[in-house]
């Protein structure tokens, strides 16, 4: 409040006036998920302006994987988005291989059984990363018991990732021309058979239990409330922004690197890929945070059904390792993108012809997406910023790399 | 005022649905473990299992190391430090042996009858002058051959896990140090290991690592007392 | 501690003629000391009684946050707290030794006064609802003939030292959250003033005991049952209590994933635990007022039998609303601060004036209530459960299709 006096008429003259006040959310921050700090320009409740700064989880992946051989840059890729660790590792072998491709001397191919755990083992993370994205967003909206929901269930895949590489987080499962032989699984062994069934028996129980939380928290009106027609991003803005994967379709794009640009043996499967649609009766608008959210909640269904297709052909028998004497690509540089639950992972590889690269280069989704944040969230609420942060999936791992 | 009272009854209904949900659950067993009172790893009742395979604490059994430094340069956070001395031309610290590796965990050391190569686990193998592990030294003196009937053991391949060739060692390790906080729990280094002596222990005792000081994580396994100390001065010498 | 007791010793020495506190003093202090005033002997019997509230009413508090994470970890499949004693029973006494003994943090650029005082506020008037409670027949600290009106005005002060404990805390959380607290606050407390003045209306009194009375003809006799409009009365009452008492979905003023813990944020040591209390305490009594107003109170389900009446039979009820309130938290998200405005202000206010006309023409039409006024407002609720029920199933079934290409 600011008062002037007039000292000759002895009115006092009010002129309402509120100050700005400047908030750092984050870096450390309940919902901020993981060390982003964003500098909100508040008036009251309402974001005037909010700048996203990242950099806290800055370990220099880049520039580490240029003094280190391809075999030991897989490690590194865990560490990106250390919740989808599996289509990281796979995003970087499937560029190295590739790039080796080129090599006529060294002809190898990557045996079928590899491909088929490949598959279905990064669906299987696909669900394990759309749950963990399901369960914060719950808790960031203020439902805390989807979240323990999601992880009672997400704790089911772990378990069966530690069966299959002995890590629970950081897997280092997929090497290049192959995966990992580290827990042998001999074709047809009862080491298999138990594997598989007990994908076939989580399968079952997960299915259901999706309709459930849609029921849940998805359909809550509360929910709804909270998060349809919140931060609209219209399909120019989330093309220009380069928003992908399931950012990309909750605006409305239909587009899908599984589908539209297969790589590996995602041609051999069917499936949807959901897209984002208006539905006037409960008040959805493509592009909102719900559109966004329900993505996910869709596509855990796909790679289910991708899941089952796999589990219904059995894998194929032979070794999962090709054939290489040695990772040394030759001269020369690549570009290759595969959809990560978190949208399109690129890898950019520059090879000298030694084992070790002369530039690596990772195409973070999730950073795409935050770059959005402040436009999206001018106008909005302090709550609606989470919602935002909460809808476009980020983790600040692969953020900042 | 339709859609206000649709908005009231679709409040309302969703709310239900949702508490029925989280209603339903109540009543569901717990998912949870008492971690360290459930500490029943025999019976293995409603305890998290730590599946064969298990990417645990590193541990190598430096007996048949043979110090080639393929895990140390496989490392991509150079959390190994292996120094060793190449031995004079000539002398070995021990002959050609073999370490059989039984299922129920024993170690046998001996002398494999027949080619090292082709070791067929179906019928049974057959090794000469057995010894203990536990002195390595001893090891070594009695690998002599001694046409003692008493050290030769015939075990059946049934109880074998595996069987190691220690080659004869031409290194002398002086340091062989892992420093488990610098670890970043990869597994590179034990699928180079040609010995197979690096390996991840897939047990629970593997997971503590509450340690006051950081320099108690550098885990050193080199063991002097292996090498016969009394050698050292020909080994001067021979420098 | 000590704060509680002007508070609730002024409220006794109001109603102090013809009070049980006086006529103890005269009849069992005065022979036993001669010389003693009345006056005097009523304020040491008044004193005592207050020192055994005070001593008793804080316990509650450490069971129902133990309840709370009990049940919350029911609701998700846990075991909750199972360390500290047999299941995990002392849990909260362990929690509040560790309290005491933490470091009492006040922010050096913040409001000292303020910041000290805040915490006391909110407990002291958190309790003083207390007196006002009846628990039993006799188990009354003092039935004053403005019981509930006295209830509200008390209940009104919190906002006070949110806005305090925000305020004087100097940290930009803490503001956003008091003062989303403060609008809260006092926008609820229109539609829970507007559901008492049904219940007021029907009984034509504002003491509590009067209102508890008028419900001992068991189950159909309570309020809740007496017409339509104080059923629907009754879920505004609640709703709105929540709201009162900041809990999900209504927990804005200490939203841990948008403002990090609200007013409380700089807090720590025992001020932190006083605000704890203070909201156990407070959901207990919202609960307890609830069920004096429209539950029956301490009277029992069946006229003449003491089944589910009395003091176990409050106790049982007001803990099955605090179930009610533990399960709903464990259910549903967070609203923002303009949808709970619209709900206070568009959906709860609107029909709580619908309520009140209703009442007073219903009021006009059952002159008293007999079996005729009850069994008519019975079948009005049930017809109206029901087809509110088959209306929201064949409307709402339909689920969101997934949304695909």
């Amino acid at each position: 409040m600011e008062s002037t006096q007039s000292t000759e008429s002895k009115i006092i003259e009010l002129k309402p006036f509120t100050d700005e006040m400047i908030v750092n959310m984050g870096p450390q921050h309940p919902s901020t998920h993981g060390v982003l700090r964003l500098e909100l320009r508040l008036d009251g409740e309402i974001v005037r302006e909010a700048i996203p700064h990242i950099g806290y989880l800055h370990r220099c992946f880049e520039k580490h994987s240029e003094n280190l051989s391809y075999p030991q840059i897989i490690p590194f890729t865990d560490r990106m988005d250390y919740v989808a660790a599996m289509n990281q590792n796979w995003g970087f072998c499937l560029a190295v291989e590739k790039l080796m491709e080129a090599d006529d001397e060294k002809e190898f191919a990557i045996p079928e059984r590899a491909e088929y755990l490949r598959v279905l083992i990064c669906e299987l993370n696909r669900i394990a990363s759309h749950l963990l994205s399901f369960g914060t967003y719950g808790m960031d909206i203020g439902a805390f018991t989807p979240f323990l929901y999601a992880f009672r269930d997400r704790e089911r895949l772990l378990l069966l990732f530690e069966k299959v590489c002995g890590a629970r987080l950081t897997y280092n499962y997929i090497r290049i021309g192959g995966v990992s032989e580290i827990i042998p699984m001999e074709p047809g062994s009862i080491d298999e058979q138990n594997f598989l069934d007990e994908i076939e028996e989580f399968l079952d129980y997960f299915e259901p239990q999706i309709d459930e939380y849609n029921d849940l928290l998805t359909s809550n009106s509360i929910f709804s409330e909270r998060t349809m027609g919140v931060a609209v991003m219209s399909a120019e803005m989330a093309l220009s922004y380069g928003a992908t994967g399931p950012n990309l379709r909750g605006s409305g794009v239909d587009w899908d690197l599984r589908r539209d640009e297969p790589y590996s043996i995602y041609d051999r499967f069917e499936f949807d890929v959901p897209v984002a649609k208006d539905i006037p009766d409960l008040g959805a608008v493509v592009g909102d945070c719900w559109s966004r959210y329900k993505i996910r909640m869709d596509e855990m269904k796909e790679s289910v059904s991708i899941c089952r297709q796999i589990l219904a052909e059995g894998l194929p028998d032979g070794p999962v390792m090709a054939d290489l004497k040695a990772v040394r690509p030759p001269k020369g540089e690549i570009y290759f993108r595969s959809e990560a639950p978190r949208g399109e992972l690129g890898f950019y590889i520059v090879s000298d012809g030694t084992p070790k690269p002369v530039r690596v280069k990772g195409r973070s989704p999730c950073f795409s997406a935050l770059s959005a944040l402040q436009e999206l969230s001018q106008g909005l609420m302090v709550a609606d910023i989470i919602a935002i942060i909460g809808s476009i999936d980020i983790v600040m791992g692969e953020v900042d790399r | 005022m339709d859609k206000y009272i649709r908005n009231i009854y679709k409040g309302v209904y969703s709310v239900l649905v949702g508490m029925r949900i989280t209603m339903r659950q109540f009543f569901e067993p717990n998912v949870t473990h008492q971690y360290p009172y459930e500490h029943d790893f025999e019976k293995k009742q409603n305890v998290r299992e730590i599946p064969k395979g298990y990417r645990g604490q590193l541990y190598n059994r430096i007996e048949d190391c043979i110090g080639c430094k393929k895990c140390e340069m496989i490392c991509p956070v150079d959390c190994i430090t292996i120094q060793g001395d190449k031995l004079p031309k000539g002398e070995q610290l021990w002959d050609s042996m073999n370490v059989v590796h039984l299922k129920d965990g024993r170690e046998i050391i001996g002398i494999l009858d027949g080619d090292d190569k082709d070791i067929n686990l179906e019928g049974s193998l057959t090794l000469t002058n057995t010894t203990s592990r536990l002195a390595p030294q001893e090891v070594i003196d009695r690998l002599e051959p001694s046409g003692d009937e008493s050290r030769t053991q015939t075990i059946s391949g049934d109880e074998v896990s595996r069987v190691v060739t220690r080659n004869p060692v031409v290194f002398y390790l002086d340091q062989f140090d892992i420093d488990m906080s610098l670890c970043m729990y990869c597994g590179l280094c034990t699928e180079v290991c040609p010995t197979e002596c690096l390996v991840m222990k897939d047990s629970l005792e593997g997971i503590e690592y509450s340690k006051f000081d950081r320099t108690d994580l550098i885990f050193e396994f080199d063991k002097q007392e292996m090498y016969n100390k009394n050698d050292e001065s020909s080994i001067e010498a021979a420098d | 501690m000590s704060d509680i007791l002007p508070s609730s010793l002024f409220i006794q020495i109001q109603d102090a003629s013809g009070n049980w506190a006086s006529d103890f003093a005269e009849n069992v202090i005065i022979p036993k000391i001669p010389h003693l005033p009345v006056e005097l002997g009523t304020i040491l019997v008044m004193l005592a009684c207050a020192g055994i509230f005070v001593a008793v009413v804080p316990l509650l508090p450490l069971v129902l946050v133990l309840a709370e994470r009990k049940v919350a970890a029911r609701f998700q499949n846990r075991t909750g707290p199972m360390r500290v004693g047999p299941w995990g029973t002392l849990q909260t006494l362990a929690d509040g030794i560790k309290l005491i003994f933490k470091e009492d943090f006040i922010p050096p650029q913040g409001d000292k006064l303020l910041f000290l005082l805040a915490p006391y506020v909110i407990f002291a008037c958190s309790f003083a609802v207390f007196a006002a409670i009846p628990f039993g027949q006799n188990i009354l600290v003092s039935d004053f003939n403005i019981g509930i009106f006295y209830i509200m005005a008390i209940s009104s002060v919190i906002v006070m030292g949110v806005i305090m404990a925000g305020w004087s805390s100097n940290s930009k959380w803490s503001l956003l959250g008091s003062l989303r607290s403060a609008a809260q606050i006092v926008s609820y407390e229109i539609p829970l003033g507007l559901s008492i003045l049904t219940v007021v209306m029907l009984v034509g009194s504002l003491g509590m005991k009067d209102i508890v009375a008028t419900q001992e003809n068991g189950f159909f006799s309570w309020l809740i049952f007496r017409s339509p409009f104080t059923f629907l009365a009754f879920f505004i009452f609640f709703i709105s209590s929540i709201a009162e008492v900041n809990r999900t979905p209504f927990d804005l003023p200490e939203a841990e994933s948008e403002i990090v813990a609200g007013f409380h944020t700089e807090y720590s040591g025992m001020r932190f635990a006083l605000f704890f209390i203070a909201e156990y305490a407070n959901m207990f009594a919202v609960s307890a007022i609830a069920v004096t107003l429209f539950l029956g109170g301490y009277e029992g389900i069946l006229p003449g039998y003491d089944f589910l009446g009395g003091f176990p039979g409050f106790v049982i009820k007001t803990l099955g609303l605090v179930f009610l309130m533990m399960w709903l938290r464990w259910t549903l998200p967070r609203l923002r601060v303009d949808q709970l405005m619209n709900l206070c202000w568009k959906y709860f206010i609107p029909i709580s004036f619908f309520n009140i006309l209703g009442t007073g023409v219903w009021g006009l039409i059952f002159k008293t209530d007999d079996i005729w006024s009850i069994g008519i407002s019975c079948t009005i609720i049930y017809v109206g459960l029901i087809s509110a029920y088959a209306l929201a199933g064949r409307v709402f079934s339909r689920k969101p299709a997934p949304q695909t290409s």
